[in-house]
């Protein structure tokens, strides 16, 4: 009797402890990262007895947690995943609204701009156009600078990003280290510390989200947390931390390093992943090439037109000024360099400019060019003296004072260009829409031959302006200013002094064409309707691609990769949801399984209340049979 | 499958969040009457659409251009049919004070309405724009093109012609400089002239001249010298003799491919000079003619100096008529031109906006039948997330 009361007291407390686990379950029905715990039963053994074992009633063996260790993985690494994909596309679209809304893109301003050159092209001598064209100079200017002031805006929300996700994840590291040291701790007794164990799954779960992360489990229970391509975040109870920094070249440039007990040394970007690997590819492989590609295109209209301006003449009679300025490259110095070397960057060829990222390098005796963006060596010509520049993708650079050996240089050759752009011009009769000289044919002429079309060959010829007269001395044969004797091929330009013309017809002897500075013109065109044109014409990419051409392609090719990283989230979060509900469906509690399981506990606490009842009515009648 | 309450409840809340983003979405396109939205919904469309977009605004400015030079080609036809009216009536007064019944007095007449043509004339050559810029003075609009002096008539202006972009690579020029119009006019037969002696005794009037064979013809300098009124001799200009004739009144002489012909009778020592077209303006033209009529004519001699003064004041003037018409012939096709080009912008206008509204604008009836599937759907998915969430066995505690 007194076997049945112990094993059912075995009973009683097996069932309460199982309704304290179902209670907890319950209670934590909605806590995110918690593992429903299961409590398993076994049956005590039994003690010998003549007709064999009798048992002894129950215990609680274990309380097991509900878990599936390849799941929780998976989980870890889509989280990763989806966090580098959602950080990508939160960044990027903000530059795919900005770059295509008509407000604040480009196309509206180059539209105007060109089309009031045409309006002036139609009525040359009209103030009040000149003064538009001014006006929609400095505005598309304005234009060029706020779409770069939003996209530095970017660079430096990118560079606190990165530092607030630094200290997330040095946060985490140490939080993990703590309750790595408690679980060792609490391993001692011989007992899962579920809740702790729930806690680092938590932990690496987040940890996981900043940056992708593998992890071992060590026998004394502690998990070891390895960060990029293997380094070491957190061993046992010790975590390591991460640092941020500026590049060599640029200390506003946010870096990430990782400190161990030899320094600080870079972290291996290829394989960040999560919200930190996330900021890292959008700055790299978004933000700087739309940088880059905005200011090529600035570079492209301010130097293109300010060469065809300067090919004409303007109401004063002086050839054109500059209507637009424009920053040379920048040439950002390594801070490890050791010798006095100094360089100069200026863009020589617009048809060969790439707008992307260089590093000069001494080597101690030669400079060595190589591109950021694809680590390929450019072919250098020239020797870097200012007579000579070296000259590699349409860049000019002048080198200067005595680098040491591996002394490196950042030349950077669109990236600030945009945000430097300025309309110059501020008199409106300096805007030149007229051709620099004229060629007219002496009314004397007795041949059949008119002038036919003029062009500006060279408008940096020093003699441009000079007056010139052609004289024929046979219909093959012409003398400029009374001297030499120049052969005339029918329909073949006439050069002399950087102008050129084309005839129609014969000329006869003595007839004479003039070429004079095209002053007081002030109904002439002929160079505003080359400015215009710059808007179609090809001038990038060895003259294939033009100024709007260049600007639709960075809008298209942001609004792609957009697109495909749109994409790429909405599979990452479908991929993700699957392995949630995986957990879930393992771990989670289903609070209609507690009801039950509550039911049944209860029932058979009552029923083992009941033995020790009838346990109670056996004493009785054991008792009331003695006491007579 | 295990179903735990936690991922039920997430699951149906995910389900409604993405809904209701789906609906959103649709809602923006139909408030905005867009299916692009944003470059990234539909990246190759959105760079079409910013072509097409660009391209508008070109065919748009190209408009604008052709309007304006339309407008400036209209007034300069105007203004050359002014001219060429003036010039008409000088050929008339020419004509009717050629003719032997008038006398020196009413050819005075003449003289006079001839004197207020030719100023008419110069006024038309220096005629302004409404922008207050002159007409026909090349690219030198702020300068007068024709001014007189004791020398005669100089052209101030340049030979520069503006064009005017009206489509894709075509331009068109919107007018024609002083010195296409008014001076660069080539005198005589427009091959050469043939001017009478000014000292000549005889009556020889040149009636006809013409260029028979072009090859023959050497351009220089002739004088063709009546020995007597039967013969004649030609010589070049280094005087030398090149060839001898015989002449019969209204016969014509020839050489070195050319013809002209004389009436009357030329006396011996009486020169015709020849020498190959060169230009005159058309106000020395008229300058010459008033000359001739208003010479006092006494005698047969004079008689036929004035004739061949007015008829080669008259050939002449037939030249800058015909320029004249030539001008307005290519004005007359510019403007033609330009309809075309924009009937031709036009076209490529109203194609690349179907082509931009096929690509951007909304199928609204696609758009709606979406937006209320969507909203039923949304409705399902909330009145089954209430259910399934309303169901627990702690309901029946």
């Amino acid at each position: 009797m007194a076997g049945i009361l112990n094993t059912s007291l075995t009973g009683m407390l097996a069932f309460q402890r199982a309704l304290d686990v179902t209670s907890h379950n319950i209670a934590n029905a909605n806590t995110p990262g918690y593992s429903r715990q299961v409590a398993e039963f076994t049956a005590r053994p039994g003690s010998g007895s003549g007709v064999g074992y009798i048992g002894s009633g129950t215990q609680i063996a274990s309380i097991e947690r509900m878990y599936d260790a390849m799941q929780t993985e998976q989980l870890r690494t889509t989280t990763t995943g989806y966090a580098r994909f959602n950080t990508l596309n939160n960044l990027a679209s903000r530059i795919d609204v900005l770059l295509a809304d008509p407000d604040t893109g480009l196309n509206t301003g180059l539209q105007s701009f060109f089309n009031t050159v045409q309006d002036l092209a139609n009525d040359p001598s009209s103030i009040p156009t000149r003064q538009a064209v001014i006006g929609e100079a400095q505005s598309l200017a304005s234009r060029f600078q706020s779409l770069d002031e939003s996209l530095d805006a970017l660079e430096a929300e990118v560079n606190d990003r990165i530092e607030l996700s630094v200290a997330d994840i040095n946060r985490l590291a140490s939080s993990i280290a703590d309750v790595n040291e408690k679980i060792s701790l609490a391993n001692g007794t011989g007992n899962a510390p579920n809740d702790l164990l729930d806690e680092r799954d938590a932990l690496v779960l987040q940890l996981s989200a900043q940056v992708s992360v593998s992890t071992t489990l060590q026998d004394d229970g502690t998990m070891s947390v390895f960060i990029g391509s293997g380094q070491s975040l957190v061993l046992g109870g010790e975590a390591r931390q991460l640092g941020t920094g500026g590049t060599e070249f640029d200390m506003t440039r946010m870096t990430v390093t990782y400190q161990s007990a030899a320094g600080s040394t870079p972290l291996d970007t290829t394989s960040t992943g999560g919200n930190l690997g996330g900021l890292l590819d959008y700055r790299s492989s978004i933000l700087d090439p739309t940088r880059q590609s905005l200011g090529q295109t600035a570079i492209a209209f301010a130097n293109s037109i300010n060469e065809q301006h300067a090919a004409g003449m303007d109401l004063r009679g002086n050839l054109g000024g500059d209507l637009f300025s424009v920053d040379d490259p920048d040439v950002l110095p390594s801070s490890n360099n050791s010798g006095s070397g100094t360089a100069t960057a200026s863009v020589s060829d617009l048809g060969a400019l790439t707008g992307v990222d260089y590093v000069l390098e001494f080597d101690g005796s030669a400079y060595s060019l190589r591109r950021t963006d694809n680590n390929m060596t450019v072919a250098l010509s020239g020797t870097g003296t200012p007579a000579d520049p070296l000259t590699a993708d349409g860049l000019s650079i002048v080198v200067g004072g005595s680098p040491a050996a591996g002394d490196r240089q950042l030349i950077r050759s669109a990236h600030d260009a945009a945000g430097s752009i300025r309309s110059v011009i501020t008199d409106p009769q300096a805007i030149a829409m007229a051709a620099p000289t004229r060629v007219s044919a002496a009314l004397a002429n007795t041949g059949g031959a008119a002038v036919a079309a003029t062009s500006v060959m060279d408008a940096t010829e020093p003699q441009l302006l000079d007056t010139a007269v052609i004289e024929f001395t046979s219909a093959t044969t012409f003398t400029v200013n009374g001297s030499g004797s120049f052969t005339y091929t029918d329909g073949a330009p006439i050069v002399v002094n950087g102008s050129s013309f084309t005839l129609s017809g014969v000329p006869a002897t003595g007839d004479q064409f003039m070429i004079e500075p095209n002053f007081g013109a002030s109904g002439d065109n002929a160079n505003g309707l080359l400015v215009a044109e710059l808007q179609s014409v090809g001038i990038l990419e060895g003259g294939s691609i033009s100024i709007n051409e260049n600007y639709g392609r960075l809008v298209s090719g942001v609004g792609s990769t957009t697109h495909q990283i749109q994409s790429g989230l909405e599979a990452q979060a479908v991929v993700l949801k699957n392995a949630e509900d995986a957990v879930l469906s393992t771990s989670a509690v289903n609070l209609d399984e507690e009801a039950a399981n509550l039911i049944k506990y209860q029932q058979a606490y009552q029923a083992v209340a009941q033995v020790v009842s009838v346990a109670s009515t056996l004493f009785d009648s054991l008792l009331n049979a003695t006491r007579r | 499958m295990r179903v735990s309450t936690r991922g039920s409840y997430l699951q149906g809340l995910s389900m409604m969040q993405q809904l209701q983003s789906s609906l959103d979405y649709t809602q923006r396109q139909i408030s905005s009457g867009r299916r692009i939205l944003t470059p990234s919904d539909d990246p190759i469309a959105s760079s079409r659409a910013l072509e097409m977009r660009e391209a508008i605004s070109r065919l748009t400015q190209f408009d604008r251009n052709a309007g304006i030079a339309t407008n400036r080609l209209s007034q300069e036809e105007s203004a050359l049919n002014s001219v060429n009216n003036v010039l008409q009536r000088v050929r008339e007064l020419a004509l009717q004070a050629n003719n032997a019944t008038q006398s020196n007095e009413t050819r005075q007449l003449i003289g006079v309405e001839l004197r207020q043509q030719l100023d008419q004339l110069v006024q038309l050559a220096n005629q302004k724009d409404g922008n207050g810029s002159y007409l026909f003075s090349g690219n030198q609009t702020d300068t007068q093109p024709v001014s007189r002096s004791a020398a005669g008539f100089s052209y101030n202006g340049d030979q520069g012609q503006r064009q005017v972009q009206i489509g894709e690579g075509q331009q068109v020029a919107d007018g024609d400089s002083g010195a296409a119009v008014f001076f660069a006019i080539a005198d005589g037969n427009g091959s050469f002239s043939v001017t009478a002696g000014s000292s000549n005794t005889g009556t020889g009037v040149i009636t006809a001249s013409s260029l028979v064979d072009p090859t023959a013809w050497v351009p220089d300098q002739y004088t063709v010298r009546f020995i007597d009124s039967d013969n004649y001799e030609v010589l070049d200009s280094s005087a030398a003799v090149i060839t001898t004739g015989t002449f019969q009144s209204g016969g014509s002489i020839a050489f070195n491919g050319i013809e002209f012909s004389l009436n009357g009778v030329p006396q011996g020592g009486d020169e015709f000079d020849l020498a190959p077209s060169r230009n005159q303006d058309v106000f020395t033209t008229v300058t010459q003619i008033i000359a001739a009529v208003e010479m006092g004519v006494s005698g047969e001699q004079m008689q036929a100096a004035q004739s061949n003064g007015i008829n080669q004041g008259l050939q002449n003037l037939d030249h800058a008529i015909g320029n004249i018409l030539d001008i307005r012939t290519q004005v007359g096709s510019r403007l033609s031109a330009i309809e075309n080009q924009l009937d031709s912008n036009g076209g490529f206008a109203l194609s690349y906006q179907e082509t931009l509204a096929s690509i951007e604008d909304l199928d609204y009836a696609e758009a709606i039948s979406r937006l209320s599937m969507e909203t039923t759907t949304l409705e399902a998915a909330q009145q089954s997330f209430i259910r399934t969430q309303s169901l627990s066995l702690f309901n029946y505690f």
